[in-house]
């Protein structure tokens, strides 16, 4: 007999549950305590859990938010305008490094973007249970992430008050938009990204806004009332919403997809050792989603131990799903990295087969190693065992590692790479990095400072989605055996 | 002419909300008198109802062709409009699929998005008959009926496990 989840008594919270009783009972109890779909609470307990969480604040939040704006303000709006007025001498770009590290960090964050998106919508495609409660968090990651993008492109463009010429709109120079340079369509499909993923993120979030509006007074029910748009849940809007949801989780996928493919070929339609390679779409796509979900795991891990109650919503098994999927990831990666490599490597190019050597014995041969340790060797090695992917402490600190690997990936591809060329007379082997340091330090500081004032406005689990997922999920007795069904109710 | 009630029952459960719908038809009350309002997505096979009408697919292919034609005028077009000579080439076919890629996805997902809105009547402030429990997990049937049906409809909705049923008030959200 299939018992459904909902109709489960009331189970305990994952710290405070106790096996009900010995054998079969033992074993429902281990997996109400294991798994968020089959430890239902009522609607509205789930509602104020997630309420109180966002308007409990403490003195350290708002010292920590201080400090970050300080940051932001000093690293990254300062520095920036500081090298708009001085020029951009101040950063590393020269010759035959143009690209830098600005170009560094615009892929680096356009690749943590992709998670938010890949997380939610693949999953929700597939219908992966354990998306349910972390879907928002994720999809916050790819809006703030690619603002932080794009504050890296204006950066790099220097005289950035022209970048409405990107824009095709007809103006007084009589020029037009290239439409066959990689680096316009980098600049149709970010925005298509940015835009989608924007309108991804705020569908779902309604129902939320309308619970909130109910739940709250003065100011932020004056705010949810606006951005609840005047949502009740009527069928039509369900309907309509639930059509929409569908449309977007297929349709933003292959932007994503597009997305990095893109910004691959800025590098890869160059006749460049190391760089022109028909591999580089899907290796760029790969690494996107290494660093991405290795983010959405530390972002996960931050938002269990820092917000009131998301003990309740977020578990070691959400851990353990993410943890398996950064394996995965982690193999694919490597899987392309040499698959690229090797196909340089046998090219007989002479001037590739100096880049190569360069890469793992010119000066920045450590950072090279370093990538093959952070990206592959400490993710096999770690995440292959349960215990240690349930850990949020090393789960963390493989994330961490995984992001600066993929941070030193994206090093090696751009100002290292740059050093050799097919022009040896325009060889150079001392690059040096510059003001884009401090610019880089205040875009991880605002994408923080983002996450956290938006985990005061915007309910971070979709509780509606929990609860839809709780109502499918029962136990099912096969003989003596209890197992985890789920129902298909859409 | 008869006059017309709204009445909002709130249940508790989706099984007693089914059999009220079913209720609701022995009584006369058609399915386009009802109203169901819930907190999470209740499809209308659950209630036993004909599915709701919606344009957002519509929507959704209009703007990937209105896309695709803008893809193509920018991609094509434009540089006709605006010619840049770089030594007599043409312009390929390749790099131009990028542009209409990403202008048909475009357009698709803002209709989509604009499509929820449009049938939905999104946004809409005004006073309308709703009950902050519903957020809480209650379903609710807003049901319009004559008033000589009023007192019959009550009495059986209570009698199915109706929390409260009560006349539905236009309250600001």
């Amino acid at each position: 007999m299939a018992i459904s989840a909902s109709a489960l008594p009331h189970a305990q919270s994952e710290e405070h549950a106790h096996p009900a009783s010995h054998g079969t009972g033992d074993h429902e109890a281990e997996l109400r305590k294991e798994h968020l779909m089959l430890d239902p609470r009522p609607r509205g307990e789930m509602n104020a859990m997630v309420m109180d969480s966002m308007t409990t604040t403490s003195w350290k939040f708002w010292l920590v938010a201080g400090i970050l704006a300080v940051i932001v303000a000093v690293a990254l709006f300062g520095a920036w305008g500081y090298m708009i007025s001085e020029g951009l001498y101040l950063s590393g770009k020269n010759r035959p490094g143009y690209w830098s590290l600005f170009l560094v960090h615009t892929v680096f964050w356009v690749g943590i973007s992709h998670a938010g998106t890949f997380v939610s919508a693949l999953l929700r495609v597939f219908k992966v249970e354990f998306r349910r409660p972390f879907t928002r968090a994720a999809e916050l990651m790819t809006t703030f992430a690619l603002a932080q993008a794009g504050i890296q492109i204006f950066a790099h463009m220097g005289r950035v008050w022209l970048a409405y010429w990107m824009f095709p709109i007809p103006n007084q120079r009589q020029l037009w938009v290239n439409f066959q340079s990689p680096l316009m369509w980098d600049f149709l499909a970010i925005n298509t990204y940015l835009l989608s993923s924007t309108m991804y993120l705020f569908l779902p979030l309604i129902p939320d806004l309308a619970m909130a509006r109910d739940r709250s007074t003065g100011w932020r029910k004056s705010v949810y009332r606006i951005l609840a748009l005047g949502f009740r849940g009527t069928e039509a809007e369900w309907t309509h919403l639930r059509i929409a949801l569908n449309i977007f989780a297929f349709a933003i996928l292959p932007v994503m997809f597009s997305v990095h493919t893109i910004v691959s070929w800025d590098f890869a339609v160059a006749m460049r050792p190391g760089w022109s390679s028909t591999i580089f779409g899907p290796y760029f796509v790969i690494g996107a989603l290494q660093s991405g979900v290795a983010a959405v795991a530390m972002v996960v891990i931050a938002i269990r131990y820092t917000m009131k109650h998301m003990d309740y919503f977020i578990r070691k098994e959400h851990l353990d799903a993410i943890g398996k999927l950064m394996l995965v990831i982690s193999m694919g990666w490597a899987y392309f990295f040499f698959n690229d490599y090797m196909i340089q490597w046998y090219g007989g190019d002479k001037f590739t087969d100096a880049l190569l050597h360069f890469h793992e014995a010119g000066p920045g041969g450590w950072i090279w190693f370093m990538m093959l340790i952070t990206n592959v060797a400490i993710p096999w090695l770690v995440l292959w065992n349960k215990a240690w992917r349930r850990n949020p402490a090393i789960l963390f600190s493989v994330g961490l590692l995984i992001n600066v690997g993929m941070w030193a990936e994206r090093y090696i591809i751009v100002p290292v790479s740059l050093q050799i060329n097919r022009m040896p007379f325009l060889w150079g082997q001392d690059f040096k990095p510059g003001i884009e340091v401090p610019i880089f330090i205040g875009t991880i500081a605002f994408f923080v400072l983002l996450y956290m004032l938006a985990s005061r406005f915007i309910p971070l689990v979709p509780v509606w989605e929990v609860q839809e997922g709780q109502m499918a999920h029962s136990i099912r007795k096969y003989g003596k055996e209890p197992v985890v069904t789920v129902a298909e109710l859409e | 002419m008869t006059e017309k009630n709204l009445l909002l029952a709130i249940f508790e459960d989706i099984d007693p909300a089914a059999h009220a719908v079913d209720k609701l038809r022995e009584l006369g009350v058609t399915d386009t008198h009802v109203t169901v309002i819930s907190g999470t997505p209740i499809t209308e096979a659950m209630l036993g109802r004909k599915p709701q009408w919606s344009n957002v697919t519509r929507f959704a292919l209009g703007g990937a062709f209105l896309g695709l034609c803008v893809g193509i005028f920018l991609a094509y077009g434009t540089p006709n409009l605006y010619p840049i000579i770089v030594g007599g080439r043409w312009i390929g076919v390749p790099p131009t699929i990028v542009v209409m890629f990403e202008m048909t996805m475009l357009v698709m997902l803002i209709s989509t998005f604009i499509g929820v809105f449009l049938d939905s009547r999104f946004p809409n402030y005004t006073p309308t008959q709703y009950v902050p429990e519903i957020s809480d997990g209650r379903i609710a049937l807003l049901i319009e009926c004559g008033g000589e049906l009023e007192i019959a409809i009550e009495s059986a909705m209570k009698a199915i496990g109706a929390e409260s049923v009560k006349r539905a008030q236009a309250e600001a959200l």
